[in-house]
């Protein structure tokens, strides 16, 4: 058997001679484990820790910490900076180049095939107006041009020509026309700019444009709401909501509005007096938020008035078509964040506010002067809303033709209880007279051409620096997933670095 | 006292060997075990013995008739070797290697030895000739004996088989073809030969490819740059910029983004493993309408497999490989 004690220990028993160099005194002999292995002796000295260990004579033994510094730190931005540092939108950039002969968008331009695949600036005069119905969005991109303006797709400019001829230009027939759209289409595809196109065009048609940039304010719980009393079932005005929808319309229609006079009588507003402009009208709504809903509805039958009542004919002027727009509709298709007095949750077509824009979709009580009424769906910004998933699959089977009573005909899944009163609001209609059927429209990419020039501006804005020749058009295309708008732009805005050449000996 | 050890079993195989080690050995057969076709201790009558017999007999006959001539005693009736009045002592197994311990295995291996030896004399050919055979597994062969054959001596057999295999295939006697083909998987795969994938009578070209746990199905025809993912858009399934620019990196690296129309189906695994299952199957498809964009394919590393996967975690561990963190107690 081994022995417990190793031969180094055993010899270290023994007296050994001497070491011909003694340790110094510096390094103090330890003898405690006489023992061990390792030569203790020989080993460095046990340093001495910080002085917090070392205790001195008749000195408190507490826990002493440092006391934090207290940073100076820049005051948070005061309430609401924020909000508005995040919607603030910057429509021009004076760093990027200006694009030499672009065209401005026009009563002309809007309607010529052969300037499809450019970008039309719009017009700088409109720019308050549009502004004012809130047609940009922040991260659209505006703030990376000289100026802003759209590419004039197919779809823009078909939408130029329809509102051409509901204008009046060329047919009698079509004059006075109600189209009535959906907009769906990828996202990034381009459909709020859809919009802002069908509004600009409309200012510089004369038209009036009454928009709902964002329709998740109005069921979010975020504006007040009353109820109407003695409605059944219970309806709900939003006075705020309604007074900014009036703001925005006087502001970016004041010229259209202030050259047009009241023509009916409206026992609700006591104050208004018959002579008075439509603006002076609407300006009762926003001075006065009670009222606005009364003013608002006042202002509706004014502007859809196609002839004046019995002794108000004197100063009536016909009434100009509108477009109406509405962003993000699945917002409206759902139950409101809005509670009943019994803490039941009001539907979004119980809001009266909602409930209008809504019924403008259905035959008959439509835009009687003609017009367009665009809504559009979202991809960023929607709610799940399987009703209305079911409603545009039906809408896109009756484009294409499906009879409702036919197997093919999409509906809805036994047992998931779909929401009968979205599905009832996308029925099939008829056609009467001057007013169209709703139809679905899904935006697509650009086409190769298209995207050329597109792509092409965003060289000449100084922003890309690559060759844009076919190769790299069709490879952006395809990468984009078929000429997608939005992805198109951060491939476009997308700035590399370029290739560091290294220079050459000659 | 039949003992089922392995030595029993090596000084079985051992002596085998020794009586075959040389194919060219003639084989004497009085020097081999002699066949039994009954279960009797009881010799068969060879000629040698019943010559050897008659002899006796006559001797004992002639014995006899000098005896009757003297004594007149009568002789006992002739023996009949044909039929037996006793049952036999005891019941002798019909294989010599019954008492092996693997007796099937063991005749199987005398069979082809035989075999071996019968036809030691015909031509063989190089072995990289030799028609190629798909031997039954060790376990398949386990079951067909059904006996605990070892690794080593399968081995051994299959060596006989490929040796007999390697003659030459006009001159293979059928007795030989018989026995090598009781040793086949059923099923031979390797009689049936693999057609090269070609784009079909649509101009469509179909591949696959694998990455991470994801598999993609790639449908590649000619048309403008056009691209479906499980029925959508490129854009709506990778929404980063990176894992399209990887998808379409095989047609963009040669210039072919806009000569092609990509129809994809994948499944599995993450948004990454996706895009770059769907470069591998788009490389693949790609070589079927131009192979000769193979090398340059091979350069933009499109072609090469990546066949990681994430590895497995192990017990006592966090991860595959992350320890627990140490604690003093």
């Amino acid at each position: 058997m081994a022995s417990a004690w190793c031969w180094s220990c055993l010899s270290r028993l023994r007296p050994t001679p001497r070491a011909i160099l003694p340790p110094s005194a510096a390094i103090p002999r330890t003898t405690s484990a006489p023992f061990h292995s390792t030569a203790v002796q020989y080993a460095n000295p046990v340093k001495k820790k910080g002085s917090l260990t070392q205790v001195k004579y008749r000195q408190g033994q507490t826990l002493r910490r440092k006391k934090k510094k207290n940073v100076e730190r820049a005051r948070p931005p005061a309430v609401g900076e924020r909000k508005a540092q995040r919607k603030r939108i910057v429509l021009s950039n004076p760093n990027a180049l200006e694009v030499e002969g672009m065209k401005d968008l026009s009563v002309e331009t809007m309607i010529d095939a052969r300037l499809r695949g450019s970008v039309l600036g719009l017009p700088v005069t409109m720019l308050d107006q549009l502004r004012a119905v809130q047609a940009f969005q922040p991260k659209q991109g505006w703030s990376i041009f000289r100026r802003p303006g759209t590419v004039m797709r197919r779809d823009a400019i078909e939408m130029g020509r329809l509102i051409a001829k509901i204008s009046g230009d060329g047919e009698e027939a079509e004059k006075g026309k109600v189209v009535k759209r959906v907009l769906t289409g990828l996202k990034g595809s381009g459909k709020t700019v859809h919009m802002l196109q069908a509004m600009a065009m409309g200012f510089l048609k004369k038209w009036v444009v009454i928009t709902v940039p964002d329709a998740r304010e109005l069921v979010s719980g975020d504006t007040s709401y009353t109820p109407i009393e003695g409605s059944k079932p219970t309806q709900y005005i939003q006075p705020n909501a309604t007074s900014a929808l009036l703001s925005r319309t006087v502001e970016a229609n004041r010229e259209v509005l202030s050259s047009l006079r009241v023509s009916q009588q409206h026992p609700a507003l006591k104050d208004l007096k018959p002579s008075s402009t439509l603006e002076d009208l609407a300006k009762m709504g926003f001075s006065d938020a009670a009222l606005a809903w009364p003013v608002f509805q006042a202002l509706w039958t004014e502007l859809t008035a196609t002839s004046a009542a019995p002794g108000l004919e004197k100063d009536f002027q016909a009434r100009p078509p509108m477009v109406v727009t509405v962003d993000g509709l699945a917002h409206w298709m759902k139950e409101s964040a809005y509670r009943a007095s019994d803490f039941t949750p009001v539907h979004a077509h119980d809001l009266v506010f909602v409930k209008h824009f809504l019924s403008l979709m259905q035959s008959g009580s439509s835009l009687k002067n003609g017009g367009m009424l665009l809504y559009s769906t979202s991809t960023s910004n929607s709610p799940a809303s399987y009703s209305l998933e079911v409603a545009l699959d039906q809408l896109a089977a009756q484009q294409k033709g499906v009879n409702v009573s036919s197997p093919e005909y999409p509906q809805p899944e036994p047992y998931s209880k779909p929401d009968t009163r979205v599905l009832d609001l996308f029925k099939p209609q008829k056609a009467s007279g001057k007013e169209g059927i709703l139809e679905l429209q899904t935006l697509g990419g650009l086409t190769r051409d298209e995207t050329r020039g597109y792509m092409e501006y965003f060289a000449r804005s100084g922003l890309l620096r690559e060759n844009v020749n076919e190769k790299w058009v069709s490879e952006k295309w395809s990468l984009s997933g078929g000429g997608i708008i939005g992805e198109l732009e951060k491939a476009g805005r997308h700035v590399r670095a370029p290739a560091k050449t290294l220079p050459t000996v000659e | 006292m039949a003992r089922h050890t392995p030595n029993g079993i090596v000084q079985a195989m051992q002596s085998l060997r020794i009586s075959n080690s040389l194919a060219s050995r003639p084989n004497i057969p009085s020097l081999r075990y002699a066949t039994r076709k009954y279960a009797t201790e009881v010799q068969p009558e060879s000629a040698t013995e019943t010559v050897i017999a008659t002899e006796t007999e006559i001797q004992i006959e002639a014995e006899a008739e000098t005896s009757m001539k003297t004594q007149k005693v009568k002789a006992a009736p002739a023996i009949n070797f044909e039929k037996f009045n006793i049952a036999p002592a005891r019941i002798i197994p019909a294989s010599p290697s019954y008492f092996s311990g693997s007796p099937r295995f063991i005749d199987h291996v005398l069979r082809l030895e035989a075999l071996q030896a019968k036809f030691a004399h015909l031509p063989i050919v190089d072995a990289a000739e030799a028609p190629r055979m798909a031997w039954l597994k060790l376990a398949q062969f386990r079951d067909f004996v059904g006996e605990p054959v070892p690794v080593k001596k399968y081995k051994s057999l299959l060596k006989i088989l490929q040796s007999m295999n390697r003659i030459a295939p006009d001159m293979v006697p059928g007795e030989v073809r018989d026995s090598l083909a009781s040793f086949l998987r059923p099923g031979n795969p390797y009689s049936t030969q693999h057609s090269p994938r070609e784009v079909d009578e649509m101009g469509r070209a179909r591949a696959k490819g694998k990455r991470k746990e994801s598999t993609a199905v790639v449908q590649l025809v000619e048309g403008e740059g056009e691209v479906l993912v499980n029925g959508k858009s490129l854009v709506e399934v990778f929404q980063r910029l990176h894992d399209r620019e990887s998808a379409l990196w095989p047609l963009r690296c040669v210039d072919r983004l806009d000569k092609y129309n990509v129809w994809a189906t994948v499944h599995g695994g993450g948004v990454t493993g996706q895009a770059e299952a769907i470069t591998l199957a788009i490389a693949r498809a790609l070589l079927l309408h131009e192979p000769g964009l193979k090398s340059s394919l091979r350069k933009a590393g499109v072609i090469t497999v990546d066949a990681r996967r994430v590895e497995r975690k192990k017990a006592g561990h966090v991860k595959a490989r992350k320890m627990p963190t140490w604690v003093k107690r």
